[in-house]
């Protein structure tokens, strides 16, 4: 009797889930007065949380502070933010439901997820940007609406590159650290390309990071076998803090130069102070202790929220900023007098010219062209000193 | 075989090996077909989109089910072969040229072969070891698709043309899901009608006769080696069916979505939905393919009152998928279908208990 009851009640629940199932509002986004929706897909508990999780506050911190402040041309902006903790099917599905959602505009975040959907979003017309900075993602040819808001993975490589052959005197080996993913090989290739093409005197050997380890002791004396000195890191930032307490621990005579996702405070914060002394930092997006002119409206934000700035990372600030360029394009499609659409948004993120970023990104300018999608191609580099990130050169170039 | 109604007694063979045998089932079918019908019409885009991820989903299970389900070798290569559908698909329509429709079968037919070679092992193995050897397979391809870059032209993921079809291309986004709907329904329901005919041949029940005692098959006549080898090359070439699909509707490969995780996703379908049956990879596509949705609309739902489901969600979710396997598992390892029937007993007999 109690097995009968069992599989009825299965059966009730199951046919209440299709029921719930059903049903669905429609609403017309792009309509005047009503809010601006923009979909968020973040990483807030995937294998890149530890810095997914900040963008994504950035970005909603940026449309409260920017909704609080009167909106964009007096329309309030709609965030809707989910967590797709890394996996490309769940992005799709998340991408699926925007869609249905009527957003004018997408921030997503990984590159695999970013490269997964670029040709959806080229159809349905909906500019997308994201934490992403794959190099393919700059060819509006390929991924016509896709928009790379920072120098991209490529150039930062390069950029560390040149870093390195100048500070070990024209002659050193490289290991490339990277994350076993579309994201940690993104620069791998054009790394090696831009030391041929140089004619740069440097080895470069690339590892694939696996994830989930406790410690990289392994990879590591593959690259002393290599004889490397410099050890560049794609990766974020806890893995990266790992490599750099293997390094001190084993006491290797290496220098680690993360790029973009480690380059923060959490990598300084986890490795600690004193592990992570000396090791470089690629930037594109100036720290709060840069004390940038751009930071200023940060800080009076959390001033008034009450945020202590010691929790403010870099990587909060590259969400508030990558929002800030979206929402300047949207400013300037409403300010044309266009209708809210993708296409529109398109248009006038590639014609409105140089956004001001008040030298938080790249060399302070952050601009789209119809023939490229690459926001900015300059970057800070910034060492680990005394537990901060200190300034070495800003814009720096390829 | 289940009891059916009172009355009805079979005269001949071929009303026996009738399908449907009861007015109520085929006033059932009607009703199903109906609600098919009318489902574009009334749900949204997004849930339509979860309604053509569960057709696809369907093909993929049903095409394992007759691997795992019906001749009982047990396949964790289901990522891997959906990823020689969809890869092989994506090539031959997009660099070579085919028309869509060819590279599709293209793609089957390649799926069928790589299937049936990493089904040698079959011949030999069986049970948890033939389990190890189908990861070794999903493995492989797995390696091939992510360290082999002249497949995606260094790209690391292949973009797909619009589906098209002797002329018909589907459209913007507006249509887009409503289109794909028919499209994947009709391949759908051929996947379940040829599938469910299938086990009313000799081949099918050779099948079951593997599974159930491959000595005593053999006794009887059944050339084991053949049959083995013939169903992994018929299941692998559903599932490269499914994966080409998904190339298709998705628009974009990427190796990222024919991890193991896929195929451990699939073969919690066909446990869910139930071992050995065509309706149960059905109900199990369908449920394993809700369940996440329902999830996520329950914790947002009570984001409020409890926050930590929505800030924990896939941990939430990851484990929910656990527990509902492993309360199949206890409560009925025959799964949904076996619930359904039991539904359906209860009914007719009520008020009696047998």
């Amino acid at each position: 009797m109690s097995a009968r009851t069992r599989s009825l009640a299965a059966m009730a629940a199951a046919s209440g889930l299709l029921l719930t199932a059903c049903g669905g509002d429609s609403s017309d986004g792009a309509a005047s007065d009503q809010p601006i929706k923009i979909g968020i897909i973040a990483d807030l508990t995937g294998a890149t949380g530890d810095v997914g999780a900040p963008y994504n506050d950035g970005m909603k911190a940026y449309i409260d502070w920017r909704n609080s402040d009167g909106g964009i041309e007096g329309r309030q902006i709609e965030a809707l933010s989910n967590d797709y903790a890394y996996e490309v099917p769940k992005a799709e599905s998340l991408y699926k439901q925007y869609l249905n959602d009527e957003v004018v505009a997408i921030q997503g975040w990984g590159t695999g997820d970013t490269e997964a959907l670029s040709a959806s979003v080229g159809n349905d017309e909906l500019p997308f940007m994201s934490g992403s900075f794959a190099e393919p993602l700059t060819n509006p040819e390929e991924a016509p609406y896709n928009f790379v808001v920072a120098p991209t993975y490529s150039d930062q490589m390069r950029v560390a590159l040149n870093w390195i052959a100048e500070d070990s005197g024209g002659k050193g080996e490289v290991a490339v650290f990277h994350n076993d993913s579309p994201f940690g090989t993104a620069p791998v290739e054009d790394g090696k390309n831009w030391i041929s093409e140089k004619k740069l005197d440097l080895g470069y050997e690339a590892y694939a990071m696996p994830g989930g380890k406790q410690n990289y002791v392994g990879l590591l004396s593959q690259a002393k076998s290599q004889g490397a000195k410099y050890i560049v890191i794609q990766n974020v930032a806890s893995p990266a803090a790992l490599v750099a307490k293997d390094i001190a621990a084993q006491k290797l005579d290496m220098k680690i130069v993360c790029l973009n996702w480690c380059a923060n405070e959490l990598f300084i914060d986890s490795a600690g102070p004193k592990v992570a002394e000396g090791h470089l930092l690629i930037q594109p997006f100036a720290p709060m202790s840069a004390d940038k002119e751009g930071h200023k409206v940060i800080k009076d934000y959390i001033k008034d929220k009450g945020i202590d700035e010691k929790e403010i990372g870099t990587s909060w600030v590259q969400g508030w900023y990558a929002m800030d360029v979206m929402a300047g394009g949207i400013e300037q499609t409403l300010k044309d007098g266009d209708d809210l659409t993708g296409a529109n948004i398109r248009k006038a993120l590639e014609t409105m010219g140089g956004q001001d970023t008040g030298g938080v990104v790249g060399d302070g300018t952050v601009e789209f062209t119809a023939e490229s999608h690459r926001g900015s191609s300059a970057t800070g580099i910034y060492e680990a000193k005394g537990g901060k990130m200190v300034e070495v050169k800003a814009g720096a170039t390829p | 075989m289940a009891a059916t109604a009172t009355g009805i007694h079979h005269r001949t063979y071929v009303s026996e090996l009738r399908l449907r045998a009861t007015r109520s089932e085929y006033f059932r079918l009607g009703l199903l077909t109906v609600l098919l019908l009318v489902l574009p019409f009334v749900l949204d885009n997004y849930w339509l989109s979860q309604v053509n991820l569960i057709l696809i989903a369907v093909i993929g299970a049903v095409g394992l089910n007759i691997l795992v389900g019906y001749t009982g070798q047990i396949s964790l290569g289901q990522g891997g072969f959906m990823a020689v559908g969809a890869y092989s698909s994506a090539i031959f329509a997009d660099r070579i040229g085919l028309p869509t429709p060819l590279a599709i079968i293209g793609a089957v037919l390649l799926s069928a072969a790589v299937g049936t070679f990493f089904g040698l092992p079959g011949l030999r193995l069986k049970g948890l070891y033939l389990a190890i050897a189908t990861l070794a397979s999903q493995m492989i391809i797995e390696f091939v698709i992510r360290r082999w870059t002249w497949l995606t032209e260094g790209q690391g993921y292949l973009n797909v043309d619009r589906f098209e079809v002797f002329g018909f291309k589907v459209g913007a986004r507006a249509v887009f899901e409503q289109q794909w709907y028919w499209i994947l329904l009709i391949l759908a329901a051929l996947t379940v009608i040829s599938a469910r005919n299938l086990f009313r041949t000799g081949l099918g029940r050779s099948f079951m006769a593997v599974r159930d005692q491959d000595i005593a098959a053999e006794a009887i006549g059944v050339n084991v080696a053949r049959v083995k080898l013939t169903a992994f090359a018929i299941s692998s070439g559903f599932v490269g069916l499914a994966g080409a699909l998904t190339a298709h509707y998705s628009e974009v490969v990427s190796w990222e979505k024919f991890t193991l995780d896929v195929s451990i996703l699939y073969l919690a379908m066909i446990i869910v939905g139930g071992l050995g049956s065509i309706a149960g990879a059905v109900y199990g596509a369908i449920f394993m393919t809700l369940l996440p949705e329902v999830i996520r609309q329950v914790a947002n739902a009570m984001s409020s009152s409890v926050p930590f489901l929505t800030d924990q969600l896939p941990a939430v979710r990851n484990a929910t998928f656990g527990l509902v396997i492993i309360l199949f598992l206890i409560i009925e390892p025959r799964g949904l279908d076996r619930i359904w029937q039991r539904m359906k007993e209860y009914i007719r007999f009520w008020p009696f208990r047998y």
